[in-house]
């Protein structure tokens, strides 16, 4: 037996663009999923995260490299690494005319189930998506929560031992995504399952995985348990400091680094926002001040951003997260 | 296997359950097959066992005639020769003819009169032939080329059925003497020569041609080919068979709008793909080409069972017309049935075709629609091609020419459809197989 559910080696993908330029989507990313373990990349729009899964679920030839899963080579044994996985891709992926059972039963027939078997499966994930009474209704007349959880439902069906899951919960009301961050969990629990989950969204992925990877730009810039990540900026908190429209001073951002204990860093951002009239956009300036015991060094920083006539509109102090990682390791924040 | 029907299945119960789908495939055709027969039904007269007959038509020709090798010609006659009965004609000659029974024939001198006759509503259109008509398309030493020449069929709105084969009939008339000027002036020479070489023949021949009994038989420039609107005269065993409009101009529509379900169907992958479903297809441990053939299939069974529903719908209609029961589509059940698979293979082909050349579903249905409606057009859906120089040539690349063809030789009972299938059976594989390629590397790529 495998201790690894999946092993991705050396995978890129360089596509070519209608404009004739080539775009590296993924470059060289290399990881293993481990049995029975919620392993998520996190990363902004456009990182590689749905390029990266297309590959290793045989929907896209790889550039370069290779990925096995329960052993068997995406590229060259593509049928028997399929029936160990269940995908949810990051669309909806249903028949929109047909209704909730019918699409689950189609697709449990491209995965081999028939008769009795897949009508006792499908009884079964409706029953585990909580929508055993709208079985017989159309997927078109769905909630976006609904049809979410329907997605989920047709990757379950055959009982993998494997299941990706892209991005699922874009797009719909925190009360489903609850929902769903709980449903991951007891596939992970109750069903013994393993789980490759992306998101874009720093919250979702540290409650749930047990190791991330952080891809960004189609490298995948570091891998390690939530713990091991934050570890890698320290035990260092982000003091956010809204500036508003005032100019801020490479000077004050150096006096920041060297007269205040414990700053190992700060970077002056310009966010823009709209003003309250709704229409013209305000500069919105931000200072990120990286400092261990943060809240500590707060009166001495607010000191020296007063000796330089600058007024801070308002303080936030962040714990380190994987938003610090991320930050950390790119410069920049997650959510753009 | 069982994958693939199920695929097949899925497909084809979401074809049926989409009411739109449903509308474009069976209720728009059924809706203009209606539409003919209600216009075909006016022309209805008497017990006649062609659903038209008695088109009352006006000639005028105005054609100056040539010379040739000694002899006068007038092609321009040959409208009046073809249309009009001898004027002796017993009423066998009549029954047997197709264009008398369908036509009614008169000559005018005026083209002012036949112009006012149309607009009264006496004739359903005039037939007015220019001066230059014969020396325009004979072909002869001291005029060595052959210009197109036009016949000017001057019609009737109201009665635009009638108009429409009457203006059939006309350019298929016209298109045959053009090319089948150079076989008679070549036969005419041959008997020429040949009563010179043989004086039984030359006496036999010299007094005929003395008794003004000498027409040229026109008859083998117009079997063969057919037009949009066939003209069938007698089969070779001498039977009579009667030419049926519903036939031509009902396989056309039924090829035609066979061609836009082809392409929205066949789009449906290009929007299985857009929502992922197509993804999670191949996601799954099935092999890609069973998703593609499956579709094909689909497709293929979608187009079988329209036009079949058309074909039957028109026969019913036919039938209603007529008074009596008739198959218009011939007797040879197994060949119909042939061709109605081969055409709808051609299609389905094709249509896997298009979507594999364009990237969304909305190019798709786009290039689709507008590859069915040039075939049409080339086709011979709208007006005959057949004889106009370039259309008439790329008319051999449809889908639309070929199975109105093997339609409307079946109908009278011929058998000669090889070429039919094997062109629509090689254009249905052709086409599927290259969209397959293509596909397949456009998904990867
Ligand atoms: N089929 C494609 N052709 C060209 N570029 C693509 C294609 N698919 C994705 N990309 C590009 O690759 C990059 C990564 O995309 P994707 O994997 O979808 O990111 P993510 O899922 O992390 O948001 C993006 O810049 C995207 O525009
Ligand atoms: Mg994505």
């Amino acid at each position: 037996m495998h201790q690894n559910m999946v092993e991705v080696r050396d995978l890129s993908k360089t596509f070519k663009r209608s404009n004739g330029e080539m775009l590296d989507a993924v470059k060289n990313v290399s990881f293993d999923i481990r049995q029975g373990e919620i392993f998520s990349l996190l990363g902004p729009n456009g990182a590689g995260k749905t390029t990266t899964i297309s590959m290793i679920s045989g929907l896209l030839t790889p550039t370069h490299g290779d990925a096995t899963i329960g052993g068997h080579s995406i590229t060259r044994q593509p049928l028997e690494a399929k029936k160990l996985l269940g995908v949810v891709p990051q669309e909806i992926a249903l028949y929109p005319t047909l209704s909730a059972r019918q699409n689950l039963e189609f697709f449990g027939k491209m995965y081999g189930l028939s008769g009795a078997a897949l009508s006792k499966r499908a009884d079964e994930v409706l029953e585990f998506i909580d929508l055993k009474d709208r079985q017989h209704d159309k997927i078109e007349s769905f909630s976006g929560g609904m049809k979410r959880r329907v997605n989920i439902g047709v990757g379950l069906l055959h009982q993998p031992r494997l299941i990706y899951m892209d991005e699922p919960t874009v797009g719909i009301d925190p009360q489903s995504r609850r929902r769903i961050l709980d449903t991951v969990k007891q596939m992970q629990t109750e069903m013994g399952m393993t789980v490759l989950y992306t998101s874009h969204l720093m919250e979702e992925v540290q409650e749930i995985s047990d190791r991330v990877g952080i891809i960004d730009h189609g490298e995948l810039i570091a891998v390690g348990t939530v713990g091991d990540l934050i570890q890698k900026v320290g035990e260092e908190d982000r003091l956010i400091l809204k500036v508003g429209s005032q100019v801020v001073s490479e000077l004050l951002l150096t006096r920041f680094r060297h007269e205040v204990e414990g700053v190992t860093g700060a970077t002056h951002e310009q966010a823009h926002s709209n003003g309250s009239d709704g229409s013209a956009t305000q500069p919105d300036g931000l200072i990120i001040v990286i400092a261990r015991r943060g809240r500590r060094a707060l009166p001495d920083l607010i000191r020296v951003a007063n000796d330089s006539g600058l007024d801070i509109v308002s303080v936030e102090v962040r714990e380190p997260d994987l938003e610090a990682v991320f930050l950390h390791l790119t410069g920049r924040e997650l959510r753009d | 296997m069982q994958k693939i029907l199920a695929i097949i299945w899925k497909e084809l119960y979401i074809t049926y359950t989409d009411r739109n789908l449903l509308v474009i495939m069976l209720a728009t055709p059924l809706a203009l097959a209606l539409i003919i027969s209600l216009a075909f039904s006016d022309l209805l007269s008497g017990s006649s066992d062609i659903p038209i007959s008695n088109i009352p038509v006006a000639i005028v020709n105005r054609d100056q005639g040539v010379e040739m090798n000694g002899a006068a010609f007038n092609n321009g006659q040959t409208f009046i020769n073809v249309l009009v009965p001898p004027a002796n004609a017993d009423e066998q000659t009549l029954a047997d003819n197709a264009l008398y029974q369908l036509t009614d024939a008169v000559v005018l001198s005026s083209v002012t009169e036949a112009r006012a006759g149309v607009n009264n509503g006496t004739y359903a259109a005039a037939i007015i032939i220019p001066a230059d008509f014969s020396e325009r398309i004979t072909y002869s030493q001291e005029h060595p080329t052959v210009e197109p020449a036009s016949v000017e069929v001057y019609a009737n709105p109201g009665a635009s059925v009638s108009a429409s084969i009457i203006h059939s009939i006309a350019s298929s008339i016209s298109n045959q003497i053009a090319t089948g000027n150079i076989a008679i002036a070549a036969t005419i020479n041959a008997l020429i020569e040949r009563a010179q070489s043989d004086p039984a023949f030359g006496v036999q021949f010299g007094l005929i041609s003395a008794a003004g009994g000498f027409q040229p038989d026109f008859a083998p420039a117009f079997s063969g080919e057919t037009g949009a609107v066939a003209i069938e005269r007698q089969t070779v065993e001498g039977r009579q068979v009667s030419f049926n409009p519903l036939v031509t101009f009902g396989s056309g529509q039924a090829v035609f709008f066979m061609l836009f379900t082809a392409m929205a169907s066949a789009n449906s992958l290009l929007e299985e793909r857009r929502n992922w479903t197509l993804q999670r297809l191949i996601a799954s441990p099935t092999p890609r080409y069973m998703v593609l053939l499956s579709k094909f299939v689909a497709t293929f069974v979608t187009c079988v069972v329209q036009v079949l529903l058309l074909l039957v719908a028109l026969t019913i209609i036919g039938s209603l017309l007529s008074g009596e029961f008739q198959i218009i589509w011939g007797t040879n059940i197994l060949a119909i049935l042939a061709t109605v698979l081969v055409t709808a293979l051609a299609s389905a082909g094709l249509g896997v075709f298009v979507t594999s050349v364009v990237k969304t579903p909305e190019q798709g249905n786009v290039v689709g629609s507008l590859t069915a409606m040039a075939m049409g057009m080339i086709g011979g859906v709208f007006f005959s091609t057949q004889g106009i120089p370039v259309l008439g040539t790329l008319s051999r690349l449809t889908i639309i020419y070929w199975g109105v063809d093997a339609f409307g030789k079946l109908s009278v009972n011929r058998s000669d459809i090889e070429p039919n299938l094997i062109f629509l059976l090689l254009f249905g594989l052709v086409f599927f197989m290259a969209g397959w390629f293509i596909f397949n590397r456009r998904l990867n790529v």
